[in-house]
């Protein structure tokens, strides 16, 4: 029996399907359980969200904007978040830290997307794997 | 006899608006940062970083204790006039998509208007409210110029040339309440009358550190965390003061400000007193001795330490230089190389011929009685003498009045 070491263990087998929009305008749908952060989402599908610091709250590379309507739905971010999305590069009004929200029904059919850059700098195309 | 000539020494100085003398108290905690502790407050790996980042934190709080807000809502930059530009469009540039439209006020700050110039360039509308002959904004007319898009309302709280005080707990009242940000140019106001950005209820404020016995070449913007306040950045790079403004802090510079908002605190009372006192034997004074003045901007909503005074029948820029001895301004510094009258004093609705002939006399921490009475006695003279040159006083004096005259002819 393999026990899955992840905090965020699976808990409950319902789905949700949602999209990433990313830098190039390219759509990539993604289906997920319900419960999971959008960092390992992008993360197990692939998608180029750079997670430096592994969701420990001390960077501000897995920033992502959501549609409106959604983001208002949403719990208030706390403001340890406020304050790395400050430092965030292409901060919008919509826009959260991928690795503090958590996906549920809300997010059927939505489209996140992806900003241009991170503060990370990566002028000659270089792009970070995940870890 | 042998008659001993003394040498002209320096005059006394009165235009504490234009700036102040930094407090040697001030001066003492700065000297280590430009000796010992030379360190980048950025370099995050060794002590020399360590114990200038610990200093400049320390000032950063002392700062915000001044304006009793949080240390973490504070932001360095190098002026008031930096944090005017940093706060107006770093508003445009993040929420201007929707909002663009910002009001202010017809007697601000040139920094102020020169960039609400520039936004209206950029397509941003811009209402410069008028206001009325005491300096005051009507806040009907506020209400009446909100609509839907407007980003942000900008009033400075104490005009640097007239010093009247603007309303602002009620400007913010009305502007939160349609959900408008709120941005005032407190250069003038910090540690000279009380300043509580939480009372106030602002969301930017700017801060001049020359302008309360601290060092030139620094200044801070305070940003307001709760409600959050978002802004574009100006000065991009490495992300330092919370991204808002990049580049490394001056220790000296951060800390001479932080112990100069430190002694403003604890003085604040005292000072207060000191120029109320003086500013009651000054206007006492020039009621007294000179006829037919006119002080600019309202008696009672006023910061006592700017007194702006038109003296009839008498040439401003003469004046000032007949009372050499004594340094005071006409209109303000940043205004004294053009060569147009005060916008201020025009908004007020004083007459080009009056605006022509004011002063401004700024008063401080470090004024004396002495130096007040020293520049009644040069006043009431010089202004006695030009008048008596004056043929305008002449006609005054015979009864006619000035205003019915023709005085070009057709030709």
């Amino acid at each position: 029996m393999i026990r899955l070491f992840s905090k965020y263990g699976a808990s409950s087998s319902k789905m949700v399907t949602f999209y990433f929009k990313n830098k190039d305008n390219s759509l990539t749908k993604v289906t997920s359980p319900i419960g999971q952060n959008l960092l390992q989402i992008a993360h197990k599908n692939e998608v180029d969200l750079e997670g430096a610091c592994e969701q420990s709250l001390a960077c501000s590379t897995c920033h992502v904007i959501l549609p409106k309507q959604l983001y208002d739905k949403l719990p208030q971010p706390v403001p340890e978040e406020e304050d790395l999305l400050d430092l965030a590069y292409g901060l919008t009004e919509t826009s959260r830290l991928g690795c503090q929200v958590k996906v549920d029904e809300k997010f059927e059919n939505v489209i996140i997307q992806l900003p241009k850059a991170t503060r990370n700098f990566y002028v000659d195309g270089h792009k970070p794997k995940p870890h | 006899m042998r008659k001993i000539i003394y040498k002209f020494s320096r005059p006394t100085y009165l235009d504490f608006q234009a700036t102040t003398p930094t407090d040697y108290r001030v001066l003492d905690a700065m000297l280590p940062y430009l000796t010992n502790q030379y360190g980048n407050p950025h370099s995050k790996t060794h002590s020399f970083g360590w114990e200038t980042e610990k200093a400049v934190e320390k000032a950063r709080s002392q700062i915000a204790n001044l304006i009793n807000t949080q240390p973490q809502s504070i932001i360095f930059t190098s002026g008031a006039t930096e944090s005017n530009n940093a706060a107006l469009k770093g508003l445009y540039g993040f929420y201007g998509k929707q909002k663009n439209h910002i009001i202010t006020t017809q007697t601000e700050h040139k920094c102020v208007l020169d960039t609400c110039r520039y936004l209206e360039d950029k397509g941003v509308e811009v209402t410069y409210l008028p206001v009325d002959s005491n300096g005051l904004i009507s806040l009907q007319q506020l209400q009446e110029s909100i609509k839907s898009n407007t980003l942000c309302v900008s009033v400075m709280l104490v005009n640097n040339e007239i010093g009247v005080i603007q309303n602002l707990k009620e400007i913010s009242r009305i502007c939160h309440q349609r959900g408008v940000y709120v941005h005032s140019d407190m250069a003038q106001a910090i540690a000279k009358i009380p300043v509580d950005v939480q009372d106030l209820d602002i969301d930017l404020g700017s801060i001049s550190g020359h302008k309360l016995y601290g060092p030139k070449g620094i200044g801070a913007l305070y940003v307001r965390r709760k409600p959050r306040v978002r802004l574009q950045q100006i000065i991009h790079g490495g992300g330092q003061e919370r991204g808002l403004r990049s580049g490394t802090l001056a220790p000296h510079l951060c800390v001479g400000f932080g112990r100069a908002a430190e002694i403003a605190l604890t003085e604040l009372p005292y000072d207060i007193q000191h120029v109320d006192k003086l500013y009651n034997r000054l206007l006492t004074g020039i009621r007294e001795k000179i006829p037919q003045i006119q002080i600019n901007g309202s008696l009672e909503h006023r910061y006592k330490g700017n007194l702006n005074v038109s003296f009839a029948f008498v040439e401003g820029e003469s004046l000032i230089m007949a009372i050499k001895q004594v340094a005071v301004s006409s209109g303000s510094a940043c205004t004294s190389a053009s060569l147009e009258p005060s916008y201020v004093l025009r908004a007020l609705g004083v007459k080009e011929d009056m605006a022509h002939t004011s002063l401004r006399i700024g008063i401080g921490r470090f004024t004396t009685e002495k130096e007040v009475d020293f520049l009644l006695d040069q006043l009431s003279g010089a202004v006695r003498k030009l008048r008596e040159m004056s043929p305008l006083w002449e006609m005054h004096q015979e009864g006619i009045d000035i205003n019915k005259i023709e005085w070009t002819q057709p030709h």
